[in-house]
């Protein structure tokens, strides 16, 4: 008999105990689950990634020293045509929005030159011409920086057609050049390709 | 582009969860405590596990930046928000995220009433990510190099691996005599998908160094292999499945199989004095399903057009040149990954002993337990380049026989001030488990470093002394 009635009590307990606990371990979960509550996110935000990076990379440059250019002092043309083949890749191509070129002429030959850079596109088609006189070296610093060439809008979508790129050095008239002469013309150039990536 | 959200959204919205279980750890009125060490004080008669519901966990940890700093809604544009986290980050910082589903578990003691060995099994699946912030890469990708006129960008930043799996496991644990428990487990992985890139170096130079016959030294030193299996189909254009219901279908009957152990101990210094330590997969995977491995190996000096007028004409393009430098290989070689192997290790001291009041003791056995236990543990977990650390103290009371509360206070990469607090309940034969890491973040998850959780049900039987 007692043994029942201690039985019965610890059933009893054990029950409400047993509301209790699974009472607080409801309000315990719940609590824990509706107090997270987190500031207003925006994941929809990811749409508005913009990529705008600049890339600087060398473009062209030669170095031609005098005596390669032997001549009888008049008019004369050395030109060469190279590929230029980044306007092939379509990521590039697609986001490329403006392109700015920079031209740096150094001359220590007695001569005046006319550098041009053709772009052509894949008919050998001439789609731009770039022209930079250069004067004769009278020995002091010759080393001219031409003004950036800006491609935006139309003038930038006649580079991105360009494969290759013609070189056309113009000697003009002037002390005639031999193996012992000195001095050459160098140029350096570089480019700058904005990208916008959205 | 599509590619990029898909990267960003992986890296940012799943990212968030280192794997310390600093709550389970010990909680060893939870039977998957057994799964952090196998060789915890646990004893049942037989249990198993409310199928899908028996053990729910979830970590995001970022060192670095929270959600909010990217996805506020606070006008602030996102563009903005991603400079100013790649900004405030470093290429130590990380993202860790794991998540594990219990698909089904269970164990039953073996041999007589007496014995006190015991055996657990189950399957359960987990996806696991690591990465350091690429943070040279991602100015790259946000500036260009343009501003940045003699920077060497790091490609080594590039350090990540992401694998889902399904484990089946089967773990064996013997209290030998009241002071000493010891267990192991024996785990097959099976990979539905593994994508690893750790082993990456090399740099992006652009300088203006004098006596270039060029404006600029550019140069590319690549070594970057990037590692996958049971992906490569995915990236095919002819592929049309759904990418979730292959990769799940790979994870659970046809994945790269691996093998690995689990083994722990308990051992009471003292009846109140107790130590554990524990080893959680170690083990390795064979990665063998639909192998690709790429691989840019090389070194490419750019220099640009170089035209020369004495007519030898040598065509040569850019893109054949770079090629040519830095190839793109393609390998089809099976290769071996390291589970993430953790380490734990813990001190207890117990103390305010309790009898049990709630049970029926008509034998005169006493079984007094304690009411608190004092103590600290100690996680490693092996990463790329160097393991994960974290160090916890904590607090456990039985507020009942049969409710049993932990506070922890970790500090760890992610956080210094992570306070967790878990319960354990068992109600009959349910024992419903809720453990809640970094709770003060709770009150905005958004802005929290770290973020982990841990919930369960289990039905779990015991021997009644009065039956």
């Amino acid at each position: 008999m007692i043994v029942n009635i201690r039985r019965y009590i610890y059933r009893y307990t054990f029950v409400m105990k047993s509301n209790f606990l699974s009472k607080v371990l409801k309000i315990v979960i719940i609590s824990l689950l509706f107090s997270s509550c987190s500031s207003d996110l925006d994941f929809d935000q990811i749409k508005d990634l913009k990529l705008e990076p600049a890339f600087l990379a060398n473009l062209a440059y030669f170095d031609i020293p005098a005596n390669k250019l032997v001549d009888d002092g008049g008019n004369h043309v050395a030109d060469d045509s190279r590929g230029f083949d980044i306007f092939k890749d379509k990521f590039f191509n697609e986001h490329l929005q403006k392109a700015e070129l920079n031209f740096e002429i150094e001359n220590t030959i007695d001569r005046a030159f006319l550098v041009s850079l053709q772009l052509l596109d894949a008919n050998n088609q001439v789609l731009q011409t770039l022209t930079f006189p250069v004067p004769a070296y009278r020995g002091t610093a010759n080393v001219i920086k031409f003004p950036t060439e800006v491609f935006e809008n139309q003038r930038l979508d006649l580079l991105k057609k360009t494969v290759k790129i013609g070189f056309r050095v113009a000697i003009s008239e002037g002390t005639p050049l031999n193996s012992q002469s000195l001095g050459s013309l160098k140029l350096k150039s570089s480019a700058t390709a904005y990208l916008i990536i959205e | 582009m599509r590619k990029i959200y898909l990267i960003v959204c992986l890296i940012f919205q799943l990212s968030c969860f280192s794997q310390n279980k600093e709550l389970l750890y010990n909680f060893t009125s939870i039977p998957q405590s057994l799964m952090v060490n196998p060789g915890a004080d646990v004893s049942y008669k037989y249990y198993f596990g409310f199928p899908v519901l028996s053990g729910i966990s979830a970590n995001v940890g970022s060192s670095s930046f929270t959600a909010y700093d990217l996805f506020a809604n606070n006008g602030v544009d996102f563009n903005q928000k991603v400079r100013n986290v790649i900004n405030q980050s470093t290429n130590r910082d990380k993202v860790v995220t794991n998540q594990q589903l219990e698909v089904f578990s269970g164990g039953f003691r073996i041999g007589g009433r007496e014995s006190k060995s015991y055996i657990s099994f189950g399957l359960y699946q987990e996806f696991d990510f690591f990465m350091f912030v690429p943070k040279d890469l991602a100015i790259l990708a946000l500036d260009g190099n343009r501003n940045y006129i003699g920077k060497s960008f790091n490609l080594g930043d590039l350090s990540m691996k992401a694998e889902v799996l399904s484990v089946w496991h089967v773990g064996f644990h013997k209290k030998v005599n009241e002071k000493f428990v010891y267990g192991g487990r024996a785990k097959i992985y099976s990979s539905g998908a593994n994508a690893t890139s750790t082993k990456n170096a090399g740099y992006i130079y652009t300088g203006q160094d004098s006596g270039n016959a060029n404006l600029y030294n550019q140069i590319i030193s690549s070594d970057l292999e990037l590692k996958t299996s049971g992906l490569s189909k995915f990236t095919k254009d002819e592929y049309e499945g759904n990418v979730v219901r292959d990769i799940a279908n790979n994870t659970f009957f046809s994945g790269s199989l691996g093998l690995g152990v689990d083994a722990g101990f308990t051992y009471y210094i003292k009846k109140n004095l107790q130590l554990t330590a524990s080893v959680v997969d170690l083990g390795f995977i064979r990665q063998s399903k639909d192998i690709e491995t790429l691989t840019y190996k090389g070194t490419y000096q750019y220099n640009g057009v170089n035209p020369d007028f004495a007519g030898n004409d040598e065509p040569e393009d850019i893109f054949d040149e770079f090629d040519k430098a830095i190839p793109r290989d393609t390998l089809y070689n099976k290769y071996t990954t390291w589970r993430p192997t953790k380490f734990y290790s813990s001190i207890q001291y117990s103390f305010g002993e309790a009898r049990p009041d709630d049970e029926c003791n008509c034998r005169g056995k006493i079984n007094t337990y304690y009411k608190n236990a004092v103590g600290a543990q100690l996680f490693a977990m092996s990463a790329p380049r160097e393991p994960l650390v974290a160090l916890t103290a904590f607090y456990k009371r039985s507020i009942f026989r049969k409710l049993e509360a932990k506070a922890t206070y970790t500090f760890d990469t992610f956080s210094n001030k992570n306070i967790g607090l878990g319960l354990a309940g068992t109600l009959g034969p349910v024992n419903i488990y809720a453990l809640f890491g970094n709770v003060l973040e709770y009150k905005d998850l958004s802005k929290a470093s770290s973020a982990t959780f841990q919930l369960g049900i289990n039905f779990v039987f015991q021997d009644h002394d009065d039956e």
